[in-house]
């Protein structure tokens, strides 16, 4: 039984280790969220946005009087271990519980913040799902929704760009892509005269879209605009291929292609068009952005890669807001006064929160145009009409 | 010796030892641990289910399958369309069938069903499967995985596509996970000492003269199949409670490679190898988690970079595997005596012995 008394040991010895420490008189903020796997990408540089704005008010004398605490557990991006991650922070006190940027790995965490009755918000998920419909009535999301980019760009290009015939490539991989190209499908009606010239799918490991590009190409006429429904890394091929075969049309995108990270591989990249929250490129329209990217990069060395940072800090300034309104952390007043939101303005767009929808499905974006590889800021849009959250639910 | 045990002890001892070691780290759990280490352990048990049903196939029949994750998934979804309210799946799952649309299942009726549906699932493909022999059997299963996976990654309408679906009771505790395991093992036990399993593994030894001795190796291979696709099909079905949201990605290679590991790890001819191996490697798993935490010693926190513990594992098992190429319980069950004398025997023959009595 040699063996089963070390595997005893061994037991003991993990279960010593996971006692959990309580903290006093602050207030604590828990991440569970990924320091592992590949949602680490994503998670850490929002969270460091986060981080950024949690020390701004500790060094204004705190929240109702006491500092924020950070707390950490990591998810390995997985989801078992996001649920542990997500009571991990709760048994260390945690009154707000932040977690992965993406639905589905942030959900498991998020549930047991729901469950211990705590606030939970995602760090920049863009599903419906991160909030009331997938978590509960105390799940938040940073970020806006998917939906809102497709729309944003369509009615964008329409009005400014007078696109009237738009073609939709969605690539079926993600939930995030499918979002895109709904809130597309959702605007599309709404835009006079304007028609859907065809539409295709591919999948984001897709070596080749070269089919996708020959019914582009067999088109009576080239369509002035190609809502282009996807996500990184899969995203640069396709954009390639399509310049490539000498489409010229405008190519209209959802955030996930943001950031200048990629466009050496696509020289002299010209009519495309991505919207964002806040402008990594330095040309923000307010001031205040370009300070927070320089601060950004005083903290972690290097400049914000993509608008996918700033919901962090979003985040941590809208709750910290509700806290300070409801003068406790409590769950169900800080909630009230979250949902009492209606377009609180904060460094990267106005934030509207109620009683139905724990997202944004209606909101500012700046619109970053790529001419000759150089991504700039031309304008701004806010879609003309909220897009209905049945609608959304049903997708 | 007088105190020799009876026969009906000396038959059940296996999966009674088992089950009460794993009853007493439940107890141990629910009373010392934090609520993250429960559902650590909840995991593990979850992941004894998995590979006792991995056993009762591969253990049995000699035939590695990559495949059995699929079971799991069929599992899970069928117990999430059974659970999750009316309300919900009318707006997310609307090519549900209407009947389907409408049922909420309790979680001790809904579990069974998951378990008969990835039964009859395998039954079907494994009439076909099971007539392939050897190398060609297991890749068959590991296409089984990817079209299964592939199915249900795009089946938007029935399961919600690549994204998660919500809602499935969270009703799992140590106690709940615990019972799992105990009636996993106790399945996979009785199929190894039945008829059809001792048959199974006439083949697996010596495929020539069992088929010669009349053993018809197709059915009895098939009748191993069903029976491991229905543990696990209860295990995916626990799984869907224990993390509430189901996604394709959950069942797929991750889970494969991490529970034939546990199998083998532990030994992949005895049952008691079966659980021993995902004890070892899930407590490893959380020893080198904590560690990578950090642990203070005197004041000092040492922690090891994120990522150690996926080498680590990976280092561990081949270790094991190179001192016990059979296994850490070198494919021998647990049993209240002579189990020290009996290990020091070569285990096939011990085997071959042991069936022939």
């Amino acid at each position: 039984m040699r063996f089963v008394r070390v595997l005893g040991v061994l037991a003991a010895a993990s279960a010593l280790l996971a006692t959990p420490a309580l903290a006093a008189d602050e207030i604590v903020v828990g991440f569970a969220t990924a320091a592992s796997g590949f949602m680490q990408a994503y998670d850490k540089p929002a969270q460091d946005a986060a981080m950024i704005r949690i020390d701004e008010i500790n060094k204004a004398g705190g929240l109702l009087g006491k500092k924020i605490k950070a707390v950490f557990a990591d998810t390995k991006t997985d989801q078992a271990e996001g649920a542990k991650a997500g009571l991990a922070v709760l048994d260390q006190g945690a009154d707000l519980v932040i977690v992965s940027c993406d639905y589905d790995f942030g959900a498991p965490a998020a549930l047991q913040a729901q469950s211990a009755g705590k606030v939970s918000f995602f760090l920049c998920a863009e599903s419906i799902k991160a909030g009331i419909p997938g978590v509960g009535p105390a799940s938040f999301s940073a970020s806006v929704l998917a939906a809102v980019q497709g729309a944003t760009m369509a009615e964008w290009a329409y009005t400014k760009k007078n696109a009237r015939s738009f073609y939709r490539l969605l690539d079926s991989w993600t939930v995030y892509n499918k979002g895109i190209c709904d809130g597309f499908d959702w605007m599309m009606p709404h835009l006079k005269d304007a028609a859907l010239a065809g539409s295709d799918t591919f999948k984001n490991d897709d070596a080749s879209v070269a089919s996708q590009i020959t019914r582009i190409k067999g088109l009576p006429k080239e369509p002035d605009a190609i809502m282009l429904c996807t996500m990184m890394p899969g995203a640069v091929s396709a954009i390639k291929q399509i310049r490539a075969a000498g489409i010229k049309s405008m190519i209209l995108n959802g955030s996930g292609v943001d950031g200048s990270y990629w466009l050496s591989a696509v020289p002299d990249l010209s009519n495309f068009y991505v919207p964002v929250q806040g402008s990594v490129y330095g040309d923000d329209p307010n001031p205040k952005v370009t300070e927070f990217n320089k601060k950004y990069k005083e903290v972690t060395g290097g400049d914000p890669s993509s608008q996918y940072v700033y919901p962090g800090y979003v985040l941590i300034d809208v709750w910290a807001k509700a806290v300070e309104r409801a003068k406790t952390t409590d769950t169900e007043p800080v909630v009230a006064e979250l949902e009492k939101m209606n377009g609180e303005a904060t460094l990267f767009g106005p934030r509207t929160f109620s009683k139905e929808l724990h997202h944004q499905n209606q909101g500012r974006y700046l619109i970053v145009d790529t001419e000759q590889g150089k991504p700039k800021v031309v304008d701004q849009w806010t879609i003309s009409e909220k897009i209905p959250v049945d609608y959304l639910v049903s997708k | 010796m007088s105190q020799r045990p009876s026969v009906i002890w000396r038959t059940i001892a296996t999966p009674v030892i088992l089950a009460v070691l794993l009853l007493a780290m439940a107890a141990l759990t629910y009373q010392f641990g934090s609520r993250a280490f429960n559902r650590t352990v909840v995991e593990m048990f979850i992941n004894i289910m998995v590979v006792a049903g991995l056993y009762v196939f591969v253990g049995n029949s000699g035939l590695l399958s990559f495949g059995h994750i699929s079971f799991m998934c069929l599992g899970a979804y069928m117990t999430a369309w059974l659970t999750i309210p009316p309300v919900m799946k009318s707006i997310t799952l609307k090519g549900l069938p209407v009947w389907l649309l409408h049922t909420k299942l309790p979680m001790w009726v809904a579990t069974p069903i998951s378990g008969l549906f990835a039964a009859l699932f395998a039954l079907i493909v494994g009439r076909v499967i099971m007539r392939l022999s050897g190398i060609a059997a297991s890749i068959a299963t590991f296409g089984l995985l990817g079209v299964v996976n592939n199915v249900y990654s795009n089946w938007d309408s029935v399961t919600g596509g690549q994204g998660s679906i919500v809602g499935t009771p969270a009703t799992m505790n140590v106690w709940n996970g615990w019972l799992g395991a105990a009636i996993a093992i106790a399945i996979a036990y009785l199929y190894a000492i039945s008829r059809s399993g001792l048959a199974l593994r006439a083949t697996r030894d010596e495929a020539v003269a069992a088929s010669a001795s009349g053993i018809d190796i197709v059915r009895e291979r098939l009748i191993a199949f069903v029976v491991s696709a229905f543990i696990i099909g209860l295990a995916g079905a626990f799984y869907a409670h224990f993390l509430s949201i189901v996604n394709p990605g959950s069942f797929y290679l991750r889970t494969t490679f991490i529970t034939l590991s546990m199998l083998v790890v532990g030994g992949m001819y005895s049952l008691s190898g079966a659980v021993a191996g995902v004890v070892v490697i899930s407590t490893l798993i959380e020893l080198f988690r904590n560690l990578e935490k950090g642990v203070s010693l005197g004041g000092l926190t040492v922690a090891l970079p994120n990522g150690v513990q996926e080498i680590a594992i990976g280092i561990i098992t081949i270790v094991i595997l190179m001192y016990l190429p059979t296994g850490l319980t070198r494919n021998q069950e647990f049993s209240w005596r002579g189990w020290p004398l009996q290990r020091r025997l070569a285990p096939p023959v011990q085997a071959a012995l042991k069936e022939s009595n």
